[in-house]
This record gives structure tokens, C-alpha cells and sequence, in this order.
């Protein structure tokens, strides 16, 4: 018996050793950052068995079997399993969850949990854009985000685009500051890869307010993708190769209805007929548009590695973007090489560094792009009895002197841009105590354009402007920009007592920005041939050859500090403080203090707030802070000497320069101030799977700088390279709500869905301007005054012109109506009738009022992401409603083609109260008023995406994690009334903008592509 | 968190950082632009007076604005143009129903001005520094500020006028329009110390000299009405033996007058320079370093010897083209009958403007034709044409006019008429008195077509509401003042009487 007892003992102890009981403790941390988890989850698997960590990460547990398996988790983290060895110290580092840290948003120098973000912040998501792949970044914020308006600056091939967040808020440059991996980046969207974006994350109200003197246009601060810890070198690669079209073709009059017309308004004006062969051997005639649109290619190759170690992580980027031209092809093409490096390690436990450098080469071929004389322009104003061939027009019908053959046009156009820039930028983050962290960061941006315009010796026809008859003329430019960026700054975070969570961050950011350019040109480049077309082969001499340059140097000192502040991680509250001192401002003005403050409340979180079944999460924010914006000109508080004094003197008549006075000094010009109020509210609701959130904002601008300002001509501002001071004269006001609505869910592992619906609202009035009544800006037609105004009362930038009122039908309601004579000429029957809006019996240039504005009253968006097995499906809409164009492209010459609308016109009693009639006699039916204004509401979809990914076992086959084909087409239509290119086309400029010169439309792209993950 | 466990090297780390930060100061913004002057370290030496007065001399060469839109004005001369709307301020003035909103208008007021401002800029230095020559620099200086005064004066009638030196912002809601009489003395008072500080001959072509302020100073006293003081500074000018009538010396021919061979001739008392080598553009045509009248002028769309093609602006009417005797040698030298010339010479053109009021008429300003060249684009705004601003022939003309006005020798005025009679082929007139006077406004009419004089012409003698149709007297005498200086001025000035 005791023989067996002994045993028995033996065996449960011996069992007990290997299935004894013991206290084990641990830390848990993040593999990342080595941040202690606070109130992780540990328990044991199979059992109910476990515990959460404590302040520091730590965890203890007792009486846990020996051969338990610890499960450790935390929201954002992947969960690990760690089975218990002979260890009693178990130090779990966890490694996040890339869908789950959508969670954190980037906010300016530091980053937030998304609730805790006290501001009105939309963010984009990487994977997003990246299956949006627009050419240009930028256009992935089109309809994503509430509140932000993206135009291209038509549609040609590297383009840039125009942002606005939340209105027209300055009558300068209403572009936002882009902040790329924390520096300033002035090199424009269009030149980063949009396959490399992590996120990009927008700060539309006082949130932005930390970045002072340039924040008050909003902040778009865009994150790299880096690598990722602990995981093996992952290669992504994706390609695409697509067709572009052009999206539109305006209606223009063929060969017989052109003839027909214009013998009909010669006849009217007493004229003889200028076309005398029968409309039957016109015939069609030759359609302009369809020679000069072509469909053309748009190609994109990006490769990627990521991956990373338990203390580093790499990522590797490249790619080649190729896109050519829908008119022109290769004559307007953009092509973009870039490269990507990015490191990061902890050097040691408490030091983490961060190295990113980029490479961006583009290279672009352009043609005369939108405007009088453009390539466009000349195929919508062309006569279409002219032969496609005809390169001079001699002989032909008179169009004037700058219509001429745009297939010529393009053939003799030779223009070549190469830009190189490299940018970098090393970050050091230093733990040097507990809750204190120290990060110093160094950018820099270093590019190198170069240009060469080459123009030959060509006849377009007699009295052509383009022509160059004697000789020919190569232009080249090199300009240099730099800029660097040295930030520093501390943080302490610390929580107290368990309900007092702190976050304090001070710092310092130096930013300087320098660079010059060289331009010369020279004629006589031999064999008036684009190959021998550069300064050093041309045999110019003497005034024929011609230099100038530039330089500059800017400089900004900032000091900033923000103070965090949660109770109970209910209340927040958010300060901010930024003094800014900038080389632009005059020295009466140099130094501005910009605070702002923000504060939220996660109402949800109380404990008298009804627990409805399906509202998970309720939190209410506002905010208030003052911004500036210095974007500015150098210097305009000196009195330079850079005017223009040229005068041909001696016998032989050279040319002699002087010196003279430039723009008129303002010793007080000071930046922009912008007080922007916002109040919101974050809901969550049904598991989280509903998010709506909604602002209602109010930003007020004042102290605009007006340049150039319209003053007496006594002060000789006409003077060659004389302008007007600028002066901070304006105040305007932007209001208005939006909301972001989004809903995702899934059912099994099969459907999943995600849907987001954002709207803005936005109301714009300018309420002052200092010394004077109005601004004018904008062109409309030849000679005419400008459309475009600033007043106070009215939406800036509106169209002032003449309000009509159909057209006179007989000889009684000529004479029955005021004279018109002071327009231009008497009104006869068939001519537009101009309202007499002031009453005063007389048609003047003072019955001129607002007849529309190009500010939309509020825009849409909505996107859509279905993923069905093994198919997804996205696409993405943008609307804009209530934003009114002109209509300019249509040449006020005789003899030049028109659109078909031009065939509803007057031509007796009761044919027509909308079109006047054909004729080539004085009338003012071609001055500014409404007929001109055309809504240019629509709804545009933007983008349709429908991707299959092989299951598994196929793309194992091929040695790949992941295969996926996909077919998109970028612009699908655009649901719109306005009869031009393209609703969309703009300069951006605050005043004259949403005139329409004749844009490049935008092209729409059919798109293959395929994505592989090895 | 004892310090004392904290390591050295933490703490020294922690404490440079803090100093680092702190050692960036304010001084760091205050930068001086690179590699440029601005006006409070001007005027130090003498080659920043040559400088700025090369600058003064600049906007002269605008004053082709004031040119075309003279000729437009006078009756003698349709707008033209691709059609009757174009260059609408232009078609306003021909037909005389132009308002305060006239674009033309104001490029007038604002391109003088400028002349004016950059003439006054020099003026009010003129005590900064001392040098030899420093004197004539100044007396250049004021002859120009006085000529942009005078044009003026001329197109609106009293304006704003600073004797002590630029205007200064604000200045335009308390420096009143000075009356007309006051501007006249100040333009006076300009010329007469440039005569006093002018060297008699030029020194480079081109360049004004005491000759040129002494014609320049009778035409005023001309308008004023002052006829002897006008025939004292006129026959100074006559008397000085430096000018001629180009054709009646050497191996001159009258035909080269206003062609290139001509120019900065003997008959030039004061000639506006221009050059075709820099390009130019529509955005700034007060910048082109050439003739944008010429351009303007020229023939749309005509292929053909001798000239180049243009936008058919300042069209001659069969009027002034019938005014001339057909053994007139100055007929087919001043205007070109485009009909004949084509069929003689196989050329071919286009016609814009078709209105029988302001359109076609078959003629082109032969003076100002572009010729062919080699000037550089845009080509219409670079022609090389200098614009000859006061020539010998007017001179002798006021000269009589104001010896047969005032107490002068009617002989004496019969002989000057004559001069310029005999080069243009014509016999010699035996008038006097009234008679004499109406054959100098004749000859002046016919002398002078398409160089800008006449419309003053009939306006200083009364003569506009017969010849000038649709003509109102005395409101169109002068021309609005546009509209936006108006508004500058915030009830300061006020506009001219019927407009």
C-alpha cells in the first residue's frame, strides 16, 4: 500500500510540477513605441480566469496552471497568445492593428484618438486613395471629405488643382498649407504618389489654429506610408493602363448651318453674303473638335516593400505615371517618377528615429491651355468650311487676328518643363523621462525646374498674332527653390489621480525659403528646328538676346504650445497658443499671436444620459481660435526700385534702361486674420456602424490683403512694373453647416458594405472693404469691363452685369423701352432688352447688379465600398449646386463658328424671346449680362471601380499573397444644364474666377489594372 | 522622479536644447531683399538721377493713347476696327456719345499721370546730392512733367497738380483739381526753368533741349490765347537756324518724312522714340517699347510690298482725303487709298469694321503705316515708327497763327504759311487778316491730319460743333473724367459739366 501512495504522491506530484499552479506577472507594451498598455487584457484561455494591466502596463497573476495559455489583448492591438514557459516575467509586446488605428488622427505635431479630437477634422483613408489612384492626389479629396472643393485648373495632363476648405475666404491665395510627415510642403499635390499616402487628414476650424500664420486657408497635412514592425518584407505591386476621352463635345454649328447663319447676319446688316457656294457642297464641313480630341493613354507602375524587425521597420516606394493628352497627346503630356525611402528605428529604448526621403522628377509638355488664343478655343471658333490642312489662313475667311488652325497650332508648339525635386526630412523622438518626450525635426525640400519654350518661324495667315515671320525664338528658364523646416518640441503627458489626464506641448518651428531663377531668350536658332533649339546654339546677338533672374529669401519664426486637458475622459478641453514672426510683414507688424481654444464633452459617457439601445457614443465639441495668412509677396512694405524704365535712345534707337519705383510701399502690411468658430457634434450609433458627424461653422476673415489696390492713376501706378500698395483692407465671411454621415457593416465574411454621405453648406459675404466700394478683377470678352467684383453685401467674386429680359420682338417695344444707345448701339427687333433696374428711365452701366456668383450654395458627396466575396465594388460622387459660370469662349467676331443654339435665333416676330438675332451691325448683345451666366450645378460621377481578388488558392499558385484585376473609369458622366466643357473649370481666382475661357475639359479614363501582393 | 537619479548626460542633453531654443531670436525674419534697391537709399549719386530720368522718359512712349484717340475725336478720322464694337471706348469717342466709363479714357489720365509721378520723383530730389550736369538732368525732368501736364490739360481740362513733387496716397481726396489757369502756370513755370537750364542743342537724339521746351511753351501760350508771348517763343525756335523743313536741303526728299530716314531729322523739334527689338503683349501696351499706334493703325490683313498689316484703327474719311488739291504733294503722302495702291501694286486686304459712320473708308493714316521691319512679337504693338511729336511745319504754323491773332507781322506769318505750302507743291497765298487765318487753319487741318492736332485745333478756335458731328459745345470741349478717379476722390473733385 505504501508502495502505491508513494507513487500516487509521486504522480500527482509529479503531475503538479508540470501542471502546478504559479503566480506569474508580466508587462505589456506597444511593439511600436514601447508605450506601457494601460488596462490591456490578460487572461487565461479556456478559463474565466484573468486581469487587466495596471498604469504601467503591468500584470500579475496567481494560481495559473503551468501550462496555461495567456491571452493578452487590447483595442487597436492583434492579440497574442503566449504559452507559459519557465519564465515568471512575461514582457508581451503587442503589435497594432492597421484597420483599427483608423482610430488616430494625425492632428499637427502629434496625433489624437479619434475621440478625443475636439475639432472639426475629416481624414481620408490610405487604401481609399490608393484604390482611387487619381493622377493627382488632390482629386481623392473631391467628395470625401465635407467641406473641402477641389476644381482642376482644367483638364490637361499635370495640371494643378484649386482646394477650398469651407469657402473663399481671402481674395489672395485660398490654397491650404499642406503639411507632408510634418514639414511645410509648398511642391503642390500633383507631385506626390498617391499609392505612397498612409492618410491624409484635414483641419478645417480652430484644430489648425497651431499652425498660426499660415493655417487660416485650413490645414491638409498628408502621412506617408512607413513600414511595419515584426513582419517579413511584404512587395506590393500595382499597374494600371487606361484610355482617356474627352468627357464632353459642345454642340457648334456644322459647315452648312455656319454658312446659313452667316450669310443671314450680313444680310441683317446690309451686307453682302460672304459665302457664295451652295449649302449643299458644304456640307458638314470639317468638325474642329473631333480633329483635335483624340483618345489617349494614361499608364502607372508602383512597387513597394514594407517590413520591418522588432526595432526598425523600411519602406521602399517606387513608381512611373505616364499620361498623355486628350488634345495634343504627346504634345501635352505629364510623366512622374518617384522614388521613396522611409527608416525608422529605436536606436534605443527611450530614442526612436524617423528618416523619410523622397525623389520626385516630372517631366510635362503643355499647349496654350484655356484662354483667348488657346488650343480650344481656336477648335470652338474655327469656320468649319475650312479644310483641316489649311495651315495659313490666307485667302480664307476673316476671323479676326488670333483664330487660327489648332491642329497647326499644336504641330508648332514645342515647349518642354522638367521639374526634380528631392525632399527629406529625420525625425528624433527622445524619451528622456517618464511622461516627458523630446522630438526634434529637420525637412527640407530642394527642387530644380527647368523650362524651354521653343517658337519657329511660322505664318498662321495675314495679321495673325502667333505669327513669326522673321524670326524664330527660344526661351529657357532655370529656377531653384529650397526650403527647410527645423521643428522642436517637448511633450509631457501625464494622468493624476486616475481622472486628470494632462497632455502639454511646447516647441519652436524655424522656416526659411529661398531660391532664384535665370531666364533668357535668343532668336536665330538654326534650321528653325526644335532639335538645334537652345540659347548656346541660336545666333541672336545684340537686343535679340535677352536675360533676367530673380531671387528670394523668407523667413518664419514660430513658438507654440498646446495644452490637452480630459476629466474623466469626459470633459476635454484644448488650448492653443502660436506667436509667429515672418519676413513678409512690414516691421511695424512682424510679430502675431494666434490663440485659439476647443473644447468637447462625451456626453454619452454620463451617467444621466439615457441609455438608448442603439446610440453608443454622443460627443459635442466646439471650438474658437484666430489664424493668419501670410501668403503674401515679399517686401510690399518696401518702396522697391523694380519698376520697368526702358526707352530706345542714340541713333541707332537701342534700347536704354533706367530704374523706377515697382508696387507703391504699405510699411504697415500685416497678415490676414481669421476667426474661426465651429460647433459640432460626433455620434455613433447601432454598433458603431453608424458615424454621423455634424458642424455648424463660422469663419470671419478680415485685414485681407488686397494687392494692387485700385487707387488713383495720380500715383502712377501704370507706370510699366508699377502696381498699387497692398493694403489690409477687406473683411469677409464664410458660414455655414455640413455633415459627414458614414455606415459600414458586414454580414459573415462575405458582404461588407460602407457608405459615406457628406454635405456642406456654405454662405459667403463680404462684409467690408476699407477705402473704397468695390474690387473688380476677372476678363470677359475683348475691351470690356471687368465682371467680377468684391463688395461689401455680396458673395466675393460675383458677376456684375446686365440683367436682360428676352428679346424685343417689333419696332413698338423698342420705342416702348428706354434707349440702349449708351451700350453700344440702338436697339432694333431681334436684340436682347436690357432691364432698366435702377429705375431711372435710361439703360446705363449703372443698371448693372449681381447676376449669379461662382460660390456654390452647398455641395454633396457620397461614396460607396461593397465587397461581395471575391468582387468589391466602389464608387465616388460629388455634387455642386447653386455655382453659376460665364460663359466666355465664344469670340465676339463676326465670322467665327457659334454653338447650335445660335440657330433658335430671332428672325421675325414671335420666333424667338431667347436668342437674338444673326447680325454683324453694332448691337450690345454681346456685352456682360445674364445671357452670359449659366448654372453651373452638377453631379459628377467621379469614379466606378469594380475589382475581383483571386481566392487564395489561385494566387498561391503563383507564388502571391494576393491577386486582384480591376476595371475603373475615372469621370463616368456629369449630370450638369451648363452648355461649356465642364461645370468645374476655374482659375480659383478669388475675384474673376468661374469665368470659362474654354478649358481643357476633364478627360474620362478607362482603366485596367491588376494589384499584386507577394 | 528623484534628480539625483537622473544621469548627467540626460541633463546636460535636456538644458543645450533649452538653450538652443531660446537662441533663435526675432533677427532671424529681418532680412534685406536679395540683390535689390529701394527709393529711401536712392538719388546718392549721379547715375541714380540719369537712371530715374530714363524711367521719366519711359512713358512718353504711352502717349500713343493720347495720339489715336485725337485723330478718332476730330472728324476727320473713323475708329475703324474689326467691327463696330471694337475697342468700344474708341467707337464711343467717334461717334461723341463716350461717358465716364470709358476704358480708353482712363488709360489716358492714368499713363500721363504716371509720366507726371516719374518726372516728379526726380524733381523733389533734386537737392539730394550736387554733380556737373546735374542741371540739365532737372530741366529734362520738368520739360517732361510739364508736356504729360499739358496733355492733360488738354483732354480734362482742370486737374490735380503737386508743384512740390509726387503725390502722396491720400492726397487724392484733398489736392482739388486746380483751375485751368493755375495748371497752365504751373506747366509755365516747368518750362521756363528748363529753358533756362536746357542746352540749346540735344544731347542724343531724342533728347529734349531748349528748342524744344521754347516750341512746347508757344503752343501753350497758343491755347491760352496769349498770341505774343506765343510768337516770341516760337521765332526763337524758328530763329535758332537748328531746324528745317525736311525736303527743301540737300538731298532730302519730302517723301522720306515719316519713314525711317526721316527720322530724328532737321525737321524734328521733338520726337518720341520707339524700337521693335523687345516683344510686347496685350496685357500691358503701355510697356511696349514700341508704337502701338502704328500697329493699330496698319492695314487688317494686308499682304504687299512696302507695308505690314495691322487692326485698321484711325481710318481717314474721303473728307479730309478731298480737302487736299490734287497736286497736293502732302495728299498721297499723308493718306493711302488703299484701292489704288492694291490694284497698282497686286496687293491684297481685309476689311473690318463695315459701318458707314465709324467703319471702312478706303483710306489708312499713310504717316503711321507700320512698314515692313523686323520687330519682334506681339508685331502689332512692336512697331518701330517714332512718333514725331512737334515738327518744324507746326511750329511755323502756330508761329503765324499767333503773329496774325496778335500784334505780329502779317507778312511775316504769310511767309511762314508759304514755306510749308511751297514744299508741298502748292503756290504761295497772298491773304491776310481773317482770310490769312483761314488759310493757316486749312493748312494746319491738311499739314497735320493723322498726328493728333486737330481735334484741339477746332476746339481752341471754336471750330468743333461745325466740324465734328455729333459734336455738343462746351461739354465735349474736354472729356470726362473717368469714372473710378471720381470715386478715389470721394466728392473731392467733381465731374466735368454734362457728363
Amino acid at each position: 500500500m505504501k508502495k502505491y501512495a508513494i507513487l500516487f504522491f509521486g504522480l500527482i506530484c509529479f503531475g503538479s510540477l508540470e501542471a502546478q499552479d504559479r503566480n506569474i506577472s508580466g508587462q505589456v507594451s506597444d511593439a511600436l513605441s514601447g508605450d506601457p498598455l494601460i488596462f490591456a487584457n490578460v487572461t487565461v484561455e479556456g478559463t474565466t480566469q484573468g486581469t487587466e494591466t495596471d498604469l504601467d502596463g503591468k500584470f500579475s497573476l496567481s494560481n495559473v496552471p503551468g501550462d496555461a495559455v495567456l491571452v493578452i489583448s487590447y483595442l487597436g492591438y492583434i492579440t497574442q497568445k503566449v504559452e507559459l514557459t519557465d519564465e515568471d516575467f512575461y514582457d508581451v509586446k503587442l503589435a497594432s492593428d492597421a484597420q483599427i488605428l483608423e482610430d488616430v488622427v494625425v492632428i499637427g505635431y502629434g496625433a489624437e484618438s479619434r475621440r478625443n479630437v475636439t475639432g472639426a477634422v475629416s481624414k481620408i483613408d490610405g487604401d481609399f486613395i490608393g484604390k482611387l489612384d487619381p493622377p493627382n492626389a488632390a482629386q481623392a479629396l473631391q467628395g470625401t471629405a465635407a467641406g473641402v472643393n477641389v476644381s482642376q485648373q482644367g483638364g490637361a495632363p499635370g495640371s494643378e488643382s484649386n482646394i477650398r476648405i469651407r469657402g473663399i475666404s481671402t481674395n489672395g491665395n485660398n490654397s491650404p498649407l499642406i503639411i507632408l510627415d510634418g514639414f511645410q510642403y509648398e511642391g503642390g499635390l500633383n507631385s506626390i504618389n498617391p499609392q505612397d499616402i498612409e492618410s491624409i487628414t484635414v483641419l478645417k476650424d480652430a484644430q489648425a489654429a497651431i499652425y498660426g500664420t499660415i493655417a487660416s486657408n485650413g490645414v491638409i497635412l498628408v502621412t506617408t506610408k512607413s513600414g511595419k514592425r515584426n513582419q517579413e518584407a511584404k512587395f506590393d505591386y500595382q499597374t494600371f493602363y487606361g484610355i482617356q476621352e474627352t468627357s464632353r463635345q459642345l454642340n457648334l454649328l456644322n459647315g452648312e448651318e455656319y454658312a446659313l447663319l452667316l450669310n443671314e447676319a450680313y444680310t441683317n446688316a446690309g451686307q453682302q453674303s460672304p459665302i457664295q457656294e451652295s449649302l449643299n457642297q458644304i456640307g458638314e464641313g470639317t468638325n474642329w473638335q473631333d480633329e483635335v480630341f483624340s483618345r489617349a493613354p494614361i499608364s502607372s507602375h508602383n512597387l513597394s516593400v514594407r517590413g520591418g524587425t522588432e526595432n526598425t521597420s523600411y519602406s521602399l516606394s517606387g513608381s512611373i505615371f505616364n499620361q498623355d493628352g486628350i488634345v495634343g497627346e504627346e504634345k501635352s503630356q505629364f510623366s512622374r517618377r518617384t522614388a521613396a525611402l522611409n527608416l525608422e528605428s529605436d536606436l534605443r529604448d527611450n530614442l526612436n528615429i524617423n528618416t523619410r526621403l523622397f525623389y520626385y522628377s516630372t517631366q510635362n509638355n503643355s499647349l496654350n491651355d484655356f484662354g483667348l488664343g488657346s488650343v480650344l478655343f481656336n477648335a470652338l471658333n474655327m469656320a468649319p468650311t475650312i479644310g483641316r490642312d489649311v495651315d495659313n489662313l490666307r485667302g480664307q475667311i476673316d476671323l479676326g487676328n488670333e483664330v487660327v488652325n489648332p491642329l497647326t497650332q499644336i504641330r508648332n508648339t514645342f515647349n518642354d518643363s522638367r521639374t526634380n525635386r528631392l525632399s527629406g526630412t529625420a525625425q528624433l523622438k527622445y524619451d528622456y523621462l517618464p511622461n516627458l518626450d523630446l522630438q526634434v525635426r529637420m525637412g527640407f525640400n530642394s527642387s530644380f525646374t527647368q523650362n524651354r519654350d521653343f517658337i519657329p518661324i511660322f505664318d498662321y495667315g495675314p495679321g495673325k498674332v502667333f505669327n513669326r515671320l522673321e524670326e524664330n525664338l527660344i526661351s529657357q528658364g532655370k529656377i531653384n527653390d529650397n526650403d527647410y523646416t527645423l521643428d522642436i518640441f517637448n511633450t509631457y503627458k501625464k494622468r493624476f489621480a486616475d481622472r486628470h489626464d494632462v497632455n502639454f506641448m511646447a516647441g519652436m518651428t524655424v522656416f526659411r525659403q529661398f531660391g532664384e531663377g535665370l531666364f533668357g531668350t535668343s532668336t536665330g536658332v538654326p534650321s528653325n528646328d526644335i532639335q538645334f533649339a537652345d540659347i548656346g546654339t541660336a545666333t541672336g546677338a545684340g537686343d535679340d538676346l535677352n536675360a533676367s533672374s530673380y531671387a528670394y529669401d523668407v523667413r518664419r519664426l514660430s513658438y507654440f504650445g498646446r495644452l490637452n486637458y480630459t476629466l474623466d475622459e469626459k470633459y476635454i478641453l484644448s488650448g492653443i497658443l502660436r506667436r509667429d514672426a515672418s519676413t513678409r510683414f512690414g516691421p511695424n507688424n512682424r510679430v502675431g499671436y494666434f490663440p485659439s481654444a476647443t473644447a468637447a464633452w462625451v456626453f454619452s459617457d454620463e451617467s444621466f444620459f439615457p441609455k438608448w439601445k442603439n446610440l453608443d457614443f454622443m460627443k459635442i465639441r466646439g471650438g474658437y481660435g484666430i489664424m493668419g495668412n501670410d501668403r503674401i509677396p515679399d517686401f510690399l512694405y518696401l518702396a522697391l526700385l523694380t519698376g520697368q524704365a526702358t526707352y530706345a535712345s542714340g541713333v541707332d534707337n537701342s534700347l536704354i534702361n533706367g530704374i523706377a519705383v515697382g508696387p507703391l510701399a504699405n510699411p504697415n502690411v500685416q497678415w490676414e486674420e481669421s476667426k474661426k468658430a465651429n460647433v459640432g457634434m460626433d455620434l455613433r450609433m447601432f454598433g458603431n456602424k453608424i458615424n454621423l458627424a455634424v458642424d455648424y461653422y463660422r469663419d470671419i476673415t478680415a485685414n485681407l490683403l488686397i494687392a494692387n489696390l485700385p487707387i488713383s492713376g495720380i500715383f502712377g501706378t501704370a507706370a510699366p512694373g508699377a502696381s498699387g500698395p497692398t493694403i489690409n483692407a477687406g473683411t469677409v465671411r464664410n458660414q455655414g453647416v455640413e455633415f459627414e454621415l458614414s455606415y459600414s457593416d458586414t454580414w459573415g465574411s462575405d458582404l461588407g458594405v460602407q457608405m459615406n454621405l457628406n454635405f456642406t453648406s456654405i454662405n459667403n459675404e463680404v462684409t467690408a472693404i476699407n477705402g473704397g466700394d468695390f474690387l473688380e478683377g476677372g476678363q470677359f470678352g475683348v475691351g470690356q469691363p471687368a465682371p467680377s467684383r468684391m463688395e461689401v453685401g455680396l458673395p466675393i467674386g460675383y458677376f456684375y452685369g446686365y440683367k436682360t429680359n428676352g428679346i424685343f420682338q417689333n419696332l413698338e417695344e423698342v420705342r416702348n423701352h428706354p434707349s440702349q444707345l449708351q451700350l453700344g448701339a440702338e436697339a432694333q427687333p431681334g436684340d436682347i432688352r436690357f432691364m432698366d433696374t435702377n429705375g431711372d428711365g435710361e439703360i446705363t452701366p449703372d443698371d448693372r447688379v449681381n447676376i449669379g456668383d461662382p460660390i456654390p450654395d452647398f455641395t454633396m458627396g457620397y461614396t460607396l465600398n461593397l465587397t461581395l466575396g471575391q468582387f468589391d465594388f466602389s464608387t465616388v460622387l460629388f455634387g455642386s449646386f447653386g455655382n453659376d459660370i460665364v460663359r466666355n469662349f465664344e469670340r465676339d467676331q463676326p465670322n467665327v463658328n457659334r454653338m447650335n443654339y445660335r440657330l433658335n435665333r430671332w428672325t421675325g416676330e414671335g420666333t424667338s424671346t431667347e436668342v437674338p438675332r444673326a447680325t454683324v451691325a453694332p448691337t450690345a448683345n454681346n456685352i456682360f449680362s445674364d445671357f452670359f451666366v449659366e448654372d453651373g450645378s452638377f453631379v459628377r460621377i467621379q469614379n466606378v471601380n469594380i475589382g475581383y481578388t483571386f481566392p487564395d488558392r489561385i494566387s498561391d499558385r503563383v507564388a502571391l499573397n494576393r491577386l486582384t484585376v480591376y476595371a475603373r473609369v475615372d469621370n463616368l458622366y456629369t449630370f450638369t444644364n451648363y452648355s461649356g466643357f465642364d461645370p468645374t473649370a476655374s482659375t480659383g481666382a478669388p475675384i474673376g474666377g468661374g469665368i470659362d475661357f474654354g478649358f481643357y475639359p476633364i478627360p474620362r479614363n478607362f482603366i485596367f489594372g491588376v494589384k499584386a501582393q507577394f | 522622479m528623484l534628480l539625483k537619479n537622473i544621469p548627467m548626460k540626460k541633463i546636460v542633453l535636456g538644458l543645450s536644447l533649452l538653450i538652443f531654443v531660446g537662441a533663435c531670436s526675432d533677427d532671424f525674419v529681418d532680412v534685406q531683399p536679395p540683390y535689390a534697391i529701394n527709393s529711401e537709399t536712392f538719388f546718392e549719386a549721379p547715375e541714380d538721377y540719369d537712371n530715374a530720368l530714363i524711367g521719366a522718359y519711359d512713358l512718353l512712349q504711352a502717349t500713343y493713347a493720347n495720339t489715336i484717340l485725337a485723330e478718332i475725336a476730330s472728324g476727320d478720322v473713323n475708329a475703324g476696327g474689326e467691327s463696330p464694337t471694337d475697342v468700344i471706348g474708341w467707337q464711343q469717342v467717334d461717334r461723341m456719345i463716350h461717358t465716364p466709363i470709358n476704358d480708353n479714357l482712363r488709360d489716358l489720365w492714368n499713363f500721363n499721370f504716371a509720366g507726371v509721378q516719374r518726372a516728379s520723383f526726380i524733381i523733389q530730389n533734386e537737392d539730394n546730392i550736387d554733380f556737373e550736369g546735374k542741371a540739365q538732368i532737372i530741366a529734362e525732368a520738368r520739360f517732361l512733367r510739364a508736356y504729360f501736364n499739358f496733355e492733360l490739360s488738354k483732354w480734362f481740362g482742370p486737374i490735380p497738380i503737386k508743384p512740390d513733387g509726387q503725390f502722396e496716397l491720400g492726397e487724392e481726396v484733398s489736392i482739388p483739381r486746380a483751375s485751368i489757369d493755375e495748371v497752365y502756370r504751373f506747366i509755365e513755370g516747368d518750362l521756363q526753368i528748363a529753358i533756362e537750364n536746357l542746352s540749346v542743342m540735344s544731347v542724343e537724339p531724342g533728347r529734349v533741349n531748349q528748342m524744344t521746351a521754347r516750341a512746347l511753351l508757344g503752343k501753350l501760350y497758343l491755347y491760352e490765347e496769349n498770341f505774343d508771348a506765343a510768337a516770341t517763343q516760337l521765332q526763337e525756335v524758328i530763329n535758332s537756324g537748328q531746324y528745317h523743313l525736311y525736303g527743301t536741303q540737300g538731298d532730302e526728299d519730302f517723301a522720306d518724312l515719316f519713314e525711317f530716314e526721316g527720322e530724328n531729322g532737321p525737321e524734328s523739334v521733338f520726337e518720341v522714340q520707339y524700337t521693335g527689338v523687345q516683344g510686347a503683349g496685350f496685357d500691358c501696351l503701355q510697356c511696349s517699347e514700341g508704337n502701338v499706334l502704328v500697329g493699330f493703325s496698319g492695314i487688317r490683313g494686308y499682304v504687299g510690298p512696302v507695308f505690314e498689316s495691322g487692326f485698321g484703327f484711325g481710318l481717314p474719311r474721303a473728307s479730309i482725303y478731298e480737302a487736299f488739291e490734287e497736286n497736293d504733294l502732302r495728299r498721297d503722302l499723308s493718306i493711302l487709298n488703299i484701292e489704288s495702291w492694291a490694284e497698282e501694286n497686286g496687293a491684297t486686304f481685309n476689311i473690318g469694321n463695315q459701318d458707314p459712320e465709324t467703319g471702312h473708308t478706303g483710306y489708312y493714316n499713310r504717316k503711321y503705316l507700320p512698314r515692313m521691319n523686323d520687330n519682334q512679337p506681339d508685331v502689332n504693338l512692336t512697331q518701330p515708327n517714332n512718333y514725331r511729336a512737334i515738327r518744324y511745319a507746326d511750329v511755323l504754323l502756330m508761329a503765324a497763327e499767333a503773329l496774325v491773332q496778335g500784334s505780329g507781322s502779317d507778312m511775316q506769318a504769310q511767309e511762314y504759311v508759304n514755306q510749308v505750302r511751297e514744299r508741298a507743291g502748292l503756290d504761295p497765298v497772298m491773304s491776310s487778316g481773317q482770310a490769312l487765318l483761314e488759310d493757316i487753319y486749312r493748312e494746319r487741318r491738311l499739314e497735320l491730319v493723322g498726328e493728333g492736332h486737330t481735334f484741339f485745333d477746332l476746339v481752341r478756335t471754336g471750330r468743333a460743333a461745325d466740324e465734328i458731328s455729333g459734336f455738343t459745345a462746351p461739354k465735349n470741349n474736354i472729356f470726362p473724367i473717368p469714372q473710378e478717379e471720381i470715386q478715389f476722390a470721394r466728392g473731392n473733385w467733381t465731374q466735368n459739366p454734362g457728363y
